[in-house]
């Protein structure tokens, strides 16, 4: 009941400071039109301290008592100044979001500059939902700061809004803005699948007498565990010794290629064959093996490298949804 | 798509850094410490332990205690506020208490809001301090504490930890900013003329005059230098021999102490008002007998809060623990008193019968050789003035039967001895009398344009009922020691046996160093902690806008808020303009002044890269001499953030092809 109430004025809010500030466009400069405060909880106990000082400086008529009142409350009042302070004049110079996979995490990058000759501190900005990433930031110095946001579902994600908030310099008080970035994430399908990568005609023979899983010995190389990642490949033995989870590249299975149909997966549902498809591209890439990509109305050809899987990935996470 | 909100986590950083900790911790020390006079003995040294503690277990990383300990400690704690006051009401216990609790709260104090509640309380330890005591010399330590607070409140914002210094220095500045406020806020915020309730019980161990008096039981009277009260005449001062200030009326004799009988409401013909009268407003230092001590013969009409008793005390209705003013009128040749009553009689008759008897018989001799009271009373008098009595302030003890023991074998004293044997003998006399406490004196001060009468100006006198006369002074002291009463001093100190300097013409300076201080002192007390609704009415009259009203005060209130706003709002707006651009900013803006001398200039809010496709479209040849240098300034700017090392490398590659750059001159 109270969850609910609270969301509603929270979406009420929201759709109200959308229409008051309109849509925003890096590189902008934080005006004080678009800043909000209020006081935080301890900003409320703060101010009952207060008002209990003021009736016992009253009730008394002590005058020190109420000076010292007084100059607590003034003093807050600069607090609050203060703390809108922090945010207004913060110049955002770039967003941008990463594709990533869906039921992950993905990443909004912000660079916030500060031309003032003061510091701001306590800042935190935050996806809708997701954690806050906290900063401070020194006079005139400019930092970039990444904060994740939950990938839903596949295909585009439009960041709708960003919350950056401070409450320097007391915690007293909260000023806050809503930052409303065209920030839309390609969000793949998230990569799941048990079917082995099938084999293209070309595949070669050396790959074979290996048996599918290769040794653990002949890595070249290793790098950090991204999901998605066929268990097979993680250094277990590594891990065993309390490295962080690695997964090993291996050389030597570069230069095989793999045809990846959506059509050679049959009894699957379309976002399981779209997983086992994403699966299949990231495994070609820990590889480095060349693939093909043939969709229902859309053939991407043999390729290697990043810019290649990115293609491929963006080809299904936009699969179905008419702008390819 | 729009994600719901959920319960989001909080932005406020989980634990305060180690300076805010340090600061939060020393200002609660600080501000225990200036609550000494009226904590616990054992509070301070239980604050001091927790502290080290709790250090301890931050530097160390230890566990703090669980909650079974804590709730025992805090159990354990109240039980000692209960031994130590056998209350937990009132401001003392209030405050040991609460500083106990702070000191238990500092074994749990791991999150953010557990310093919060440390500082909070600090914070009212402060405002316990600012009740208790008032004095402007620890105005500086009070300030300091306040400082400490607000720096260790400012630690618990949020952001990277930042060092005490830091925080000390930001919250200063912070406080300059806040005073201007603050003193608007307590010249015009309306005052309330009385209390809603007030705290009973409060009104102890404050020094002064007593509510009794046993000269035989003090063998050393150490003067005081404090100030008993100020008071400001309009017109010329009262003589010297005039300066009588009236205190508490002791009645009831044992044989060795003298203490107060309940007095009566005065009948509103008991003193006929004539003669001489002086005007002045008087501030009274606090004092536990509640007696307004005012120049006799006060007329009641200036303290309404005051009940004026049959023996002509201005008893204080509220406890006196503050410094308080009052307009008063005084006529020292008034005549007090139309009719004795026989109750009135009997009280200031009675004498223990079993006591002091060789007393006794002296005074009946005395009496059979004196044709009236009048008579008499000279007639003591000159029996005190000759009989070889010696005046001082380090007297022998006197046994169970004082008065005897005083007249026949110490022979020596002050005013307290002499005035309790005199109203003995008059007493044994039949003539009621009684003995009068207050003060005698008072100096001159040149600087704050006042009379100050010091704690070391206490004095006793007595008063005799003569038929048709009424009630009439007698000073035994003055015919033992002429010399007190004439003693017309312009030193501080009064040079006997307590504290003092004995102070000649040479040290002229530091006469006028003690009198300006004790003036800075009487400013303070008077204006300052005396300001209250009636002297805010006063000062909304003297601004000159509207009625003595709080409508004028809201007036003033809410324009000096709005000055206050508009003031700080523009000073911290001049702190948030921008620094000087960076380096990068100043490098482009001289390739922009090149652009606008070659006739391409770029406006001001066009993006670096979008105008190069702007100018590829015109003048092709400047666009592609250009883009180079935009797409560095796009790399530098906007790509990922390089070391610092490499950045400078950078940012000088980035000058030198600056300087570099040729543009084509634009088409006419």
């Amino acid at each position: 009941m109270y969850a609910a109430l609270r969301d509603r004025i929270t979406t009420r809010v929201a759709a109200w400071a959308r229409r008051r500030q309109g849509p925003d466009e890096p590189p902008l400069t934080l005006r004080a039109r678009r800043l909000y405060i209020l006081p935080t909880g301890p900003g409320l106990s703060f101010a009952l301290l207060l008002f209990v000082m003021l009736i016992a400086g009253l009730n008394y008529t002590n005058s020190l008592a109420l000076l010292l009142t007084f100059m607590l409350a003034a003093f807050v009042l600069v607090g609050m100044y203060e703390c809108q302070r922090t945010l207004n004049g913060l110049e955002l110079v770039l967003a941008q979001a990463a594709d990533c996979h869906a039921g992950g995490e993905g990443v909004v990058e912000l660079r916030f500059l500060n031309r003032s000759a003061q510091g701001r501190h306590a800042l935190a900005v935050r996806c809708p939902g997701a954690r806050a990433s906290h900063f401070d930031l020194d006079p005139g110095a400019q930092i970039s700061v990444q904060l994740p946001f939950q990938a839903l579902q596949r295909g585009r994600q439009r960041i709708e809004r960003l919350e950056l908030a401070s409450t320097a310099p007391f915690g007293l008080f909260r000023c806050w803005t809503w930052l409303h970035l065209p920030l839309e994430a390609i969000v793949y399908p998230q990569p799941l699948g048990t079917r082995p990568l099938p084999r293209g005609g070309e595949s070669r023979s050396s790959r074979e007498s290996r048996a599918g899983s290769p040794a653990e010995e002949e890595w070249t190389s290793l790098r950090h565990y991204q999901p998605g990642d066929s268990p097979r490949s993680i250094a277990w033995k590594a891990w065993a010794r309390g490295a962080p989870l690695m997964v090993a590249q291996y050389q030597g299975t570069g230069g095989s290629e793999h045809q990846l149909s959506f059509a050679g997966l049959e009894g699957l549902e379309l976002e399981a064959r779209l997983s086992q498809l994403c699966a299949w591209v990231q495994e070609c890439a820990r590889f480095d093996a060349a693939c093909s990509l043939a969709l229902p109305g859309l053939d991407l050809p043999l390729g290697q490298g990043a810019a290649h899987r990115t293609r491929l990935l963006r080809a299904l996470a936009l699969y179905g949804s008419g702008a390819a | 798509m729009n994600v719901p909100a959920t319960k989001e986590p909080p932005l406020v950083a989980p634990r305060p850094g180690r300076g805010a900790a340090a600061l939060s911790i020393t200002a609660l020390l600080v501000t225990a410490a200036l609550n000494w006079q009226h904590l616990a003995w054992w509070c301070l040294p239980l604050l001091v332990l927790a502290s080290a503690l709790h250090y301890r277990a931050m530097v160390r990383g230890q566990a703090l205690p669980g909650t079974p300990a804590r709730l025992g400690l805090a159990l354990i704690l109240t039980a000692g506020v209960l031994a130590s006051f056998r209350t937990l009401n009132g401001l003392a216990a209030g405050a040991t208490l609460l500083a106990a609790m702070t000191a238990a709260k500092l074994f749990e104090a791991r999150a953010i809001r557990d310093w919060y509640v440390i500082v909070g309380a600090t914070l009212f330890l402060l405002l316990a301090a600012c009740l208790d005591r008032q004095q402007l010399w620890r105005l500086p330590l009070y300030a300091f504490s306040l400082w400490l607070s607000v720096a260790a409140l400012r630690g618990l914002g949020g952001g990277a930890p930042q060092p005490a210094p830091t925080l000390l220095r930001e919250s200063a500045r912070q406080l300059l900013y806040a005073l201007p406020l603050a003193i608007v806020l307590f010249l015009f915020f309306p005052r309330l003329p009385g209390a809603f309730w007030s705290l009973s019980g409060d009104d102890s161990a404050i020094t002064g005059l007593a509510d009794q008096m046993s000269p035989g039981s003090i063998a050393r009277l150490t003067e005081s230098d404090e100030p008993a009260l100020r008071a400001r005449f309009e017109g010329a001062l009262p003589p010297v021999q005039e300066r009588y200030w009236r205190g508490p009326v002791l009645h009831d004799f044992d044989g060795f102490s003298w203490r107060r009988h309940r007095g009566e409401p005065a009948a509103p013909d008991a003193v006929k008002y004539r003669g001489t009268v002086y005007r002045y407003s008087l501030t009274l230092e606090p004092n536990s007998h509640r007696t307004v001590v005012a120049l006799e013969l006060a007329d009641p009409a200036g303290a309404p809060l005051a009940q004026f008793t049959d023996d002509f005390q201005l008893i204080s209705r509220r406890p006196l623990t503050q410094p308080q003013g009052f307009e008063l009128e005084s006529y020292p040749h008034a005549q007090r008193g139309g009719e004795l009553s026989p109750e009135a009689r009997r009280i200031d008759l009675d004498l223990p019968e079993d006591r002091n008897p060789r007393s006794r018989e002296l005074a009946l001799r005395l009496r059979a050789g004196a044709t009236d009271d009048a008579a008499f009373v000279a007639r003591v008098l000159n029996y005190l003035r000759d009989g070889g009595f010696v005046y001082t302030l380090t007297p022998q003890r006197l046994g169970r039967d004082s008065v005897d023991d005083l007249l026949f074998r110490t022979r020596e004293g002050f005013c307290g001895h002499y005035a309790s044997a005199f109203v003995d003998l008059m007493r044994a006399g039949q003539v009621p009398s009684r003995v009068v406490t207050g003060y005698l004196g008072g100096v001159w001060n040149p600087i704050g344009g006042y009379l100050l009468v010091r704690q070391a100006d206490a004095h006793a006198w007595a008063e005799v009922w003569l038929t048709g006369r009424g009630w009439v002074r007698a000073d035994p002291t003055a015919m033992v020691a002429p010399d007190r009463l004439s003693r017309e001093l312009l030193q501080f100190g009064g040079g006997a046996a307590g504290s003092g300097f004995q102070l000649g013409a040479a040290s002229h300076w530091i006469t006028t160093l003690l009198q300006s201080w004790d003036a800075l002192n009487a400013w303070w007390q008077d204006d300052v902690v005396g300001f209250n609704f009636a002297r805010q009415l006063n000062l909304a009259d003297w601004l000159g806008f509207g009625d003595r009203d709080w409508q004028t005060l809201a007036v003033a209130l809410g324009s000096g808020m709005a000055a206050w706003l508009l003031w700080i709002a523009w000073s911290l707006r001049r702190i948030t303009r921008p620094g000087r651009p960076d380096a990068l900013a100043r490098a482009w803006r001289r390739i922009d002044r090149r652009l606008r001398r070659a006739g391409h200039p770029r406006s001001p809010q066009e993006g670096v890269l979008d105008y190069c496709e702007r100018l590829a479209a015109t003048h092709p040849a400047a666009a592609a001499a250009l883009a180079p240098l935009a797409r560095r300034y796009a790399l530098l700017r906007y790509g990922p953030p390089a070391a610092e090392a490499d950045a400078e490398a950078e940012l000088r590659g980035f000058r030198r092809a600056a300087r570099r750059l040729r543009l084509p001159r634009a088409a006419r």
